[in-house]
């Protein structure tokens, strides 16, 4: 895969925690963000990116290549990641 | 003004002003019928209020969970303890018990959540973050 896969997660969201899990289960290697535990100037650019790719603040989000999926969606996940 | 004047309860919770029931007292323990919450009754200034006794606490947001689902008739599915889990998170990272799969922390998404109260599980079947499921 050309670009690491990318999480924007929440702390304190189960949905977060087993898109992360499936993705650890596959050893699937991905930069995290926690979006939560930002510091308020980061966050609010994080926001931004999040908002601009997804058009709204729903958690967990996850790029993958051109793929963009919302939520914790495990077929999705699979298909994008050709697993 | 006197007592049996004031005909309301604040609860600090959903801010929700309640009726209050004839015969209460202060100290009583009464359950706020807006979310569920638990509250022992105050007098302050001329307004009874509702203190949180286990502010904070897990069994505050359990009991919270339990009872304001018996008053609407909402269910739970198996994400009930991870979600609860994430309540817990939610109070130690941000000091109260907000929705834990939303980003803010202001007063309306103490669970259960403003758009809760205001009817999304009726229209959506289940809650923001799917803690609370209407009954099928
Ligand atoms: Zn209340």
């Amino acid at each position: 895969m050309a670009t690491k896969p990318k999480v924007y997660a929440l702390s304190t969201c189960p949905y977060c925690k087993r898109t992360r899990r499936f993705l650890d289960e596959h050893k699937i290697a991905y930069d995290v963000v926690e979006v939560d535990l930002l510091d308020d100037a980061e966050q609010d650019k994080v926001l931004e990116e999040v908002e601009k790719l997804t058009n709204r603040r729903s958690f967990p989000v996850v790029i993958i290549g051109p793929t963009i999926i919302v939520g914790h969606d495990e077929e999705k996940l699979k298909k994008a990641l050709k697993l | 003004m006197t007592v049996h004047e004031v005909t309301r309860v604040y609860c600090p919770v959903c801010q929700a002003k309640f009726r209050f029931s004839e015969g209460w007292k202060a100290g009583d323990i009464v359950v706020c019928p807006v979310c569920g919450q638990k509250l022992r009754l105050e007098m302050q200034g001329n307004e009874w209020v509702g203190a949180r006794p286990e502010k904070g606490q897990e069994k505050e947001i359990r009991e919270r969970v339990d009872e304001y689902a018996r008053i609407k008739g909402y269910v739970f599915n198996d994400m009930k303890e991870e979600l609860l889990e994430g309540l817990l998170g939610k109070n130690r990272r941000f000091g109260d018990f907000y929705c834990p799969c939303r980003m803010e922390h202001v007063p309306e998404f103490m669970c259960p959540c403003r758009p809760t109260r205001s009817g999304d599980v009726e229209r959506d079947g289940k809650c923001y973050c799917g803690l609370f499921w209407k009954k099928k």
